[in-house]
């Protein structure tokens, strides 16, 4: 589902690389957890995927898709079917629940009919029942990040990218957090999860893909946070 | 595509960045009508250029008993013979279309009609009057045979070119023409920066709703659609009011000029149309133009 094959990516007026000849393999329906102190190469690595950079060599496919050969006109589509999920949650202030999950689809160009049909389901699943017309302001920090997690999935990407979900919350909604990603990963959905919470990854018992200074030093299935913690 | 999402999105910018969105409009209506006023002032001069082109003819006055003219001071009075000789060698250029003879008695009933009512028409007897002749030509541009030929000639008091006279005031009008183009490019110009400040303001202003969209896969089209649309309805508003600004120049300029002066060509609304039409397209294709062009800067892929 998603191929790196010796990835470097160095960005402009640095020496350091971001990555480092990075090599990965994530398959269809796993449930992947990036770990790494800040700045060892974590959101570079999910920014790649969305081809929001390019790497400097090496290969990257996505989706059965060379992101080399992609060409900017067909980056959208890539696009729809990752769903992305960040730290800051990235809600419209102005908008309701509904209408922060429908924008997503709305922009695509997806018929009305759809959307209402889609949109409350999806609602439900974060958990959101009965608070689907309440402004974010209304709703707690993860709340809010059900909210993202709704956007993000209600057109059904094949992947699910989540840069430190739980970053913002307190250990106990993160639990909460972390059953829904659990629940989407489980509908099929890839999930690919950049974290610094040792307790989370501990308690998943997933595979750890650990960064250190652009380059990977542990893969592990099943894995924890690490030793060193 | 969904075009009531779209339409309200360029709603909410455009209300968002009213004051920027004026400030585009009166640039552009003021420039598009500038632009328009030098259409149309071009479409005048050629339309006068091509209404006398063939009526100008080349007066030539001879000399009377008490003319005042320095030429004739010295020769007196022309004689009949002198009269006939020019004529004849007026006859035979090829540039000469036709002669008409004026004898003083036709000058006096002609300058009695033009005068009517003035004091001058009264004191004039017909001997004040010079004789002329009238000499039309094929092609008026061809004037300079003719005038070498009698210019300063025993017996001729003066020459005067009709298309001299028109070309002086062709001029006048080329000179407004071109006061108007000039300043229609500037105006241009500062709608150009003005719209990519607001693009750059609109842009600024929606950038959550515009990474989102980025981010969940909207194509480039759909995101900047608002933003151009913003940009051409704004062009088209301020094309409609530099159109409505040009139709009362027609009316309140060009048909009071044409009464005041004869210039027998009269600006049609026909011309009028062409040049409102011009202006609202080159109104609204600006504005895209200058808006795709800052997108481009500010709305990555």
């Amino acid at each position: 589902m998603i191929h790196l094959d010796n990835v470097t990516k160095v960005y402009p007026n640095q020496n350091r690389p971001a990555l480092d000849h990075v090599s990965v393999d994530v398959d269809k329906g796993e449930f992947v957890f990036l770990v790494g102190p800040s700045g060892s190469g974590k959101s570079t690595f999910l920014r790649l995927i969305l081809k929001e950079e390019r790497p400097n060599s090496g290969q990257i496919h996505v989706a059965g898709k060379d992101l080399a050969r992609l060409s900017n006109f067909k980056i959208p589509h890539l696009r729809r079917r990752i769903g992305c999920v960040f730290q800051d949650f990235r809600l419209l202030p102005n908008k309701n629940v509904y209408e922060n999950v429908a924008f997503a689809l709305e922009v695509i160009g997806k018929p009305r009919k759809f959307i209402r049909k889609v949109v409350p389901e999806v609602v439900e699943l974060v958990g959101l029942d009965g608070k689907a017309f309440r402004m974010p302001d209304e709703l707690s920090g993860g709340e809010q990040q059900r909210v993202a997690m709704a956007r993000a999935f209600v057109n059904r990407p094949m992947i699910l990218l989540a840069d430190e979900p739980t970053g913002n919350i307190d250990p106990a909604t993160s639990i909460g957090i972390m059953k829904v990603l659990d629940r989407i990963n489980r509908t099929g959905t890839t999930v690919v999860m950049a974290t610094h919470d040792a307790a989370i990854v501990d308690s998943m018992r997933k595979r750890v893909v650990e960064l250190e200074d652009g380059k990977i030093v542990r893969d592990q299935s099943r894995g924890v946070y690490g030793q060193a913690y | 595509m969904r075009a009531n999402f779209i339409f309200s999105e360029v709603w909410i910018g455009l209300r968002r960045n009213l004051t920027m969105t004026i400030a585009v409009i009166v640039t552009v209506a003021i420039g598009m009508a500038m632009f328009g006023v030098g259409l149309m002032i071009n479409t005048q001069v050629s339309a006068m250029k091509g209404f006398w082109d063939d009526k100008v003819s080349i007066s030539v006055y001879l000399c009377s008993k008490n003319s005042a003219f320095e030429n004739c001071r010295e020769s007196g009075a022309i004689t009949q013979a002198q009269k006939d000789e020019i004529r004849n060698e007026l006859q035979s250029l090829p540039q000469v279309a036709g002669i008409e003879y004026e004898d003083q008695k036709q000058a006096f009933e002609k300058f009695k009609n033009e005068q009517a009512g003035n004091i001058l028409a009264t004191v004039t007897k017909a001997e004040d009057l010079p004789e002329s002749f009238r000499v039309r030509l094929k092609d008026s541009s061809q004037y300079a045979a003719v005038v070498g030929l009698v210019k300063g000639r025993p017996g001729v008091a003066n020459v005067i070119n009709q298309k001299d006279i028109l070309e002086r005031f062709y001029g006048l009008l080329e000179t407004f023409l071109w006061i108007s183009v000039v300043l229609a490019s500037v105006l241009v110009f500062a709608a150009i920066l003005l719209i990519a400040n607001t693009m750059r303001l609109a842009a600024y202003n929606r950038r959550r709703e515009t990474g989102i969209m980025r981010l969940v896969g909207a194509s480039n089209l759909y995101i900047q659609m608002p933003f151009l649309l913003e940009g051409m309805i704004a062009g088209l508003i301020g094309g409609l009011i530099s159109a409505s600004m040009l139709i009362m120049a027609k009316v309140f300029v060009f048909d009071r000029v044409h009464d005041y002066i004869a210039l027998t060509a009269r600006l049609t609304w026909a011309d009028v149309i062409q040049v409102v039409v011009v202006a609202l397209v080159a109104g609204v294709i600006i504005c895209a133009v200058a808006a795709f062009m800052t997108l481009r800067r500010y709305l990555r892929v």
